[in-house]
């Protein structure tokens, strides 16, 4: 099954609604990754309202794919972490989720939009060819 | 007592060499007509001719032996790097070996089929010390071309910019090794200390592969430059360079990275509080 990814302006914006397989998980990394090297995305949401359980591989896709997406110039927000899914994770290991968190998609999308505003290359919008 | 391959030898000496001169390619027959140097090749042969042959006519033994200041071997050697340098594979250079050898040892045959097995032999060593001393020859110059290209290579490929008032601009190119690294480093840092820089940008959009040790080097230009007071800006990276660097566990945790060169140069413009502007209407 594939995760949709959608596209704001330059914003790119996924929900993971159901428990992934490995493979699953995978292909929704390296698919992300493309797709914010295509558009040049400058900011990334991942929100995982949805998911009661995260386990530590899953918590390493979601972190490792934050830093893909900081590697190629965009910023990311992790959205909706549940109480019980940061519990687990904090057992399990501090550094499982590296990425800024917010409490849902609609705050994640004001601290993306507030960190794209003080970029250099915001600008680009207007231009010619973005 | 005369050998068979002697006396042919002295007989055929111009036919011989003739069939020989035929049988090579082209670029002998055909030189560049830009270069006015066109009929030395076929000197070359020509005393390389008379060498070989020179060499064939001493008496039969079991053991040829080449010294390495032969006249034949320093004609050879010369005439191999003639053709290296040119391009030549080693096979045309190793073929023209060859050709003499077969061209010899046909007339022989055709002289006398039950006489010529000792003449024969002896050939065989001959061209087999020759064809020995060419490959040699042919290797040792590649590998001194190949040494020099890296050589030059080294010092094209890093060169630092200054791109903006304190801004620096590193554009890598090519597979980055221990050696190179640390030539990025030093001339980077020197740069850096020269000018003062505020910001660098490592634009990584030709750096083939990302691997462990890539990334090990490019962690320790980066930090190198931070002590100095610098800040970095990483460009350029693929997404498959993003997933492979990740993998490796490879965390540029506090790099600011963008995607291309020109997001780059715009935070960096920033950082140094300048902005790009189109021209305002009105002016010229």
């Amino acid at each position: 099954m594939r995760i949709p990814i959608l596209r704001l302006e330059r914003t790119l914006l996924v929900s993971i609604q159901v428990d992934l397989t490995d493979n699953d998980a995978m292909q929704f990394q390296s698919d992300l990754v493309e797709r914010v090297a295509e558009i040049e995305a400058l900011g990334v949401a991942i929100d995982i309202t949805a998911l009661d359980v995260v386990d530590s591989y899953m918590a390493r896709v979601i972190n490792d794919t934050a830093s893909m997406v900081r590697l190629l110039g965009a910023e990311v927000v992790i959205c909706g972490v549940q109480p019980f899914v940061a519990l687990t994770l904090i057992e399990m290991g501090r550094d499982l989720m590296g990425a800024d968190c917010a409490f849902n998609l609609g705050q994640g999308l004001e601290i993306l939009n507030t960190r794209i505003a003080t970029r250099g290359d915001t600008r680009f919008n207007e231009d010619e060819d973005a | 007592m005369t050998t068979l391959l002697q006396q042919l030898l002295r007989e055929h000496r111009a036919e011989l060499l003739a069939d020989w001169l035929k049988s090579l390619h082209a670029p002998w027959e055909h030189p560049t007509p830009q270069d006015g140097t066109h009929h030395e090749p076929n000197q070359r042969l020509h005393a390389l001719f008379e060498d070989i042959l020179t060499a064939l006519e001493r008496p039969p033994s079991d053991r040829f032996e080449l010294d390495a200041l032969d006249p034949l071997a320093k004609h050879l050697r010369q005439l191999v790097a003639d053709q290296a340098r040119r391009g030549a594979g080693s096979s045309e250079t190793i073929g023209l070996m060859l050709s003499l050898k077969r061209l010899i040892s046909k007339r022989l045959i055709e002289q006398s089929p039950s006489d010529s097995s000792g003449d024969l032999l002896w050939l065989e060593q001959v061209f087999e010390q020759l064809t020995l001393l060419a490959f040699a020859a042919f290797l040792d110059i590649r590998e001194h071309l190949i040494t020099q290209q890296s050589l030059s290579l080294l010092e094209l490929s890093t060169p630092v910019l200054r791109l903006w008032h304190r801004i620096l601009l590193l554009p890598l190119v090519g597979v980055i090794d221990t050696g190179r690294a640390r030539q990025i480093t030093e001339s980077l840092l020197e740069a850096i200390a020269r000018h003062e820089a505020r910001v660098t940008i490592l634009d990584l959009t030709g750096v083939p592969v990302l691997d462990t040790s890539v990334a090990q080097h490019l962690m320790k230009t980066i930090d190198a430059a931070r002590l100095l007071g610098t800040r970095v800006v990483m460009t350029g990276i693929s997404p498959e360079g993003a997933q492979t660097l990740t993998k490796l566990g490879i965390r540029f945790a506090d790099v600011i990275s963008r995607a291309t060169l020109r997001a780059g140069i715009a935070e960096a413009l920033l950082m140094v509080g300048q902005r790009i502007t189109s021209i305002e209407d009105g002016r010229p």
